[in-house]
């Protein structure tokens, strides 16, 4: 069995990550990082740190008792590295300021006007929900899927996403953009459409906004593309979920 | 451990720090503002990219060392000697299919199969049950079939991913004496704890225990693989990537570094292989499925506790070669 301490430094660390997942899940900041339908199992994550955490105190508790019966025999010593090395996730989640995937994730990650992604049967589904209801992802799958694309010009779109501004695009344009994240922020990558709306001044880098207005159906770089002609942008807090699960 | 501590050199590193420091403050007034919030910004990416893989693959390894305890304390040694065969194909085989019985990841397989090894489970067995348990499990089945379909991809990912993990443990069957291949803490000539007179509750709170150490053990390897994996996806643009990535033998090559690249559970992988429909042709997705779950860079960092470093070497090579070919033949013969 290994040292006391090292099993005392086991169960602190057990513990603080059990705190950390606890807090993110708390807070709502586990879907920053991971698809929402993984929740249960960091729930489940959570529930067995802590227990894993209180059988160590139990085990260290029993161990100074034993001690001071008779003299204590053999101990292997555990190597200590192994622990310091754990509380790595830690120092990255208490010292970097928590911020979801953002445009400075594009130099890596790029960012695509296209969906290739999901079965084909979902696009289907998605003529039958108000146009208004549609995110960033339908839109982009629609355009994706269809060939004939004129007949979604005129609809109207309400979409939710952070500003970037592209200088490849035209004057008094901008694009509405979104991560998609189908297993964990690792695998992230961003999806937009062009707006076009007057007043780009008004309006960051970054910030969260939801573009109402309709759709006209351009072509960048040879591909169909659902460009927005915003009648309103407006200011939005960042959505509890601010990636979008496909 | 070095315990000799000469009296000068407190001192000597101090005037180190002090220097360095000055180097720094000197330097960084020279750097323009502008690489501090590129900065700031490439560490924000790395935090979230690094916390999406631990978050990710936490209660998966929690899983698998929970599993590895209970095998300790539940199964002898003759148990596991009953049910596996030491004939080589035939141990191979059973190794392969054993993730029906073990449903794990490959975060999770590999402190189980480092338990099986002390268990005394023949290497061939192990090893094939290494490669094969993280794609040929239930959960994985349900996962592919969610994503593609009870299709073509689901049988390919599946039937290859067995051949690969039985041929590579063939490979290992030659090797007759253990100790050459797995690292010397495994030999499991080592004496063994019984734990048959124990109640059921005692037995509970050592699977636990032993749960703890495992995590820590392995928690370290995959710390420092999501580490590495999160830098490498922070500065190397993965758009590029996927740029170069046409034609069928690039695309094969781009799918497979991305496959390590990535580092994402085998569990869920096939989501976002998903996204690479499309834009990559059959033999390179596939290639994808079959080759990231065997190796990526934190199992890796994993095997390496577990193996010596030669054998680490045949582990990676023979399923990358494998699964090359298997993607550059689809390319080629259509698909």
């Amino acid at each position: 069995m290994p040292h006391r301490l090292t099993r005392s430094l086991q169960g602190l660390i057990l513990l603080g990550l059990c705190i950390f997942f606890a807090s993110k899940a708390i807070n709502g900041q586990l879907t920053w990082y991971i698809n929402a339908r993984f929740i249960p199992l960091t729930l489940f994550g959570i529930l067995f740190l802590a227990i894993l955490a209180q059988t160590v105190f139990a085990e260290v508790r029993r161990s100074r008792a034993e001690d001071d019966e008779h003299e204590h025999h053999h101990e292997h010593q555990h190597s200590p590295i192994g622990l310091w090395v754990m509380l790595i996730p830690l120092l990255i989640g208490v010292l970097i300021p928590p911020r979801p995937l953002d445009s400075s994730a594009f130099t890596s990650k790029g960012l695509n006007t296209n969906a290739p992604l999901v079965s084909a049967e979902s696009s289907a589904q998605l003529f039958e929900t108000e146009s208004e209801e549609r995110n960033i992802l339908d839109w982009l799958k629609l355009f994706n899927y269809n060939s004939d694309v004129a007949q979604f010009s005129g609809q109207q779109a309400s979409v939710i996403g952070f500003v970037y501004f592209d200088e490849a695009l035209g004057e008094n344009q901008f694009y509405v953009s979104r991560f998609v994240v189908s297993c964990c922020a690792a695998d992230g990558f961003a999806i937009a459409m062009p707006v076009q709306w007057n007043d780009l001044t008004s309006l960051e880098q970054d910030s969260w906004v939801q573009v109402k207005g309709t759709i006209e159906a351009v072509v960048i770089d040879d591909r169909n593309v659902p460009l927005i002609v915003a009648e309103s942008v407006q200011e939005v807090p960042v959505p509890e979920r601010p990636y979008l699960f496909p | 451990m070095q315990n000799t501590t000469s009296p000068t050199r407190p001192s000597k590193n101090l005037i180190i720090i002090i220097a360095v420091a000055v180097l720094i403050i000197t330097a960084s007034s020279m750097i323009p503002a502008t690489f501090f919030s590129w900065l700031a910004d490439r560490l924000n990416v790395f935090a979230t990219v690094f916390l999406g893989i631990f978050v990710e693959a936490v209660p998966y390894l929690l899983l698998g060392t929970l599993a590895s305890g209970l095998v300790e304390v539940f199964l002898d040694r003759d148990q596991i000697a009953r049910w596996v065969s030491k004939r080589p194909v035939a141990a191979s085989v059973s190794g392969s299919l054993m993730g029906i019985i073990f449903p794990v990841c490959e975060c999770g397989v590999v402190p189980l199969t480092r338990r099986l090894f002390k268990k005394g489970l023949p290497l061939s067995a192990g090893i094939s049950f290494l490669l094969a348990a993280p794609v040929l499990n239930p959960i994985v089945l349900f996962s592919t079939a969610s994503a593609f379909g009870w299709a073509d991809m689901l049988f390919w990912r599946f039937f290859l991913s067995f051949i690969i993990a039985v041929t590579v443990g063939l490979v290992f069957s030659i090797e007759k004496d253990s100790s050459n291949v797995l690292q010397t803490v495994l030999d499991s000539h080592e004496h063994t704890h019984s734990y048959k007179d124990l109640s059921v509750i005692e037995k509970i709170r050592q699977a636990f225990l032993i749960t703890v150490d495992e995590f820590f053990d392995m928690g370290r390897y995959l710390v420092l693989g999501t580490t590495l994996a999160a830098a490498l996806q922070t500065f190397i643009s993965q758009s590029t990537l996927l740029a170069i990535g046409s034609g069928p033998i690039l695309s094969v090559l781009v799918m497979l570094t991305l496959a390590v690249l990535l580092s994402i559970c085998s569990t869920v992988d096939s989501f976002v292989a998903l996204g690479f429909v499309g834009t990559f042709s059959f033999g390179s997705i596939l290639s994808f499925l079959v080759f990231g779950p065997m190796v990526d860079i934190k199992s890796v960092m994993m095997y390496t506790q577990v193996f010596k470093r030669r054998a680490v070497f045949y582990i990676v090579a023979i399923p990358l070669m494998m699964s090359m070919l298997a993607g550059l033949l689809f390319n080629y013969l259509g698909k």
